[in-house]
């Protein structure tokens, strides 16, 4: 379980203009140093928010990271 | 001897931002109009009391306090605080938009309430430079509107980072800040801000719908004073029903309990239910 570092990326996506940029251009190579399951990275790389929400990511972040976000 | 000349809570997002674009439809927008309203009466009779500070009771949507650290409850100390600023910020963030950029704090009252509360055993955090998010920013612009808001004392609750205080806990917080006004020589007013049942169990919008029932009987109890049953409420109990920003309440309940509160608005938007207390204190 890594809700911890689910979240901090979540928190950079929402706080970090150019990590979100280059997240958007390739989101597998941002996250592969990152310490994320097998599920976790699938949602991410998808940018499957119910999933990420499902998988412990909080939902204030998920909805409120600019261009990315939905509420 | 210093007194709470004014006590209320509020929506988080209650201010005109609320009404702009896809944020609500034509029943939310009569809804959220008529809640402006209100709040701004409520800011009339606020300033009428010419509190010397004002105290606000909020949470962090993880704006502010990141997850390497979460305090459970945190006083924002120092003499002015900054509003938040994001660049693209979404709709949600964007409330802060054309508001004064600082505002002064009361140093004095939040270093007692700090001090004093370490001293009694409330572990708060201090932060010098944490900045101001909707949850407080908007209400205190549509409170004071034009006029100048007294001087800010923000209190963070952390309602969404479990594990999260417990109400009965943050009711003790409100008491120990009840102490502390009482002891000083300022008028001071207290709001909590924060919505009734939305996002229950904080799962994604579209999956999940506010319960007016839990609302109602939360503000039945509210209504008559019964602090021993919100002290109850779990954290189960609120996260189930989406009702984590009662948290912040709970503070502002301590810090005027017994007295009962009386209703200003009750509104369900099916997104979120919204209602705006006030209680006599004076």
């Amino acid at each position: 379980m890594s809700r911890y570092d689910v979240n901090v990326i979540l928190y950079r996506l929402k706080k970090d203009a150019a990590f979100r940029t280059r997240f958007q251009a390739s989101p597998q190579t941002v996250l592969a140093g990152a310490d994320l399951s097998d599920e976790e990275r699938e949602a991410f790389v998808r940018w499957d928010t119910r999933r990420l929400n499902e998988l412990g990511g909080s939902l204030h972040l998920l909805v409120s990271i600019p261009h990315l976000g939905a509420h | 001897m210093g007194k709470i000349v004014y006590a209320a809570t509020m929506i988080a997002r209650a201010g005109p931002r609320l009404l702009h674009g896809k944020n609500v439809g034509p029943h939310g927008r009569k809804m959220v109009e008529e809640l402006i309203d209100v709040v701004r009466d409520m800011g009339r009779t606020m300033l009428a009391a010419r509190p010397d500070a004002l105290v606000v009771i909020a949470d962090d949507h993880l704006n502010v306090f990141s997850f390497d650290a979460v305090p459970a409850m945190c006083v924002r100390i120092g003499r002015f605080v900054e509003r938040m600023v994001q660049a693209d910020a979404i709709e949600f963030d964007r409330a802060l938009d054309g508001l004064p950029e600082r505002y002064p704090l009361h140093e004095d009252l939040a270093n007692r309430i700090l001090e004093r509360g370490l001293e009694d055993g409330f572990d708060f955090a201090a932060s010098w430079s944490a900045p101001l998010d909707h949850a407080f920013l908007s209400p205190v612009s549509t409170l004071c509107g034009d006029r100048p808001a007294p001087p800010l004392v923000p209190f963070w609750v952390n309602c969404f980072v479990a594990p999260l205080p417990m109400a009965r806990r943050c009711f003790a917080a409100g008491r120990h800040i009840a102490r502390v006004v009482a002891e000083g020589p300022w008028d001071v007013a207290v709001i909590a801000t924060g919505g009734l049942s939305h996002f229950p169990s904080c799962r994604w919008p579209g999956w999940a719908r506010p319960m007016p029932a839990f609302d109602r009987r939360i503000v039945r109890l509210l209504e008559a004073g019964d602090h021993e049953a919100l002290c109850a409420l779990t954290t189960k109990e609120l996260h189930e029903s989406g009702s984590h920003e009662l948290l912040n309440w709970m503070v502002l309940i301590g810090a005027v309990s017994p007295a009962a509160a009386a209703v200003r608005f009750f509104g369900e938007m099916g997104r979120i239910d919204l209602a705006a207390m006030e209680w006599s204190v004076r």
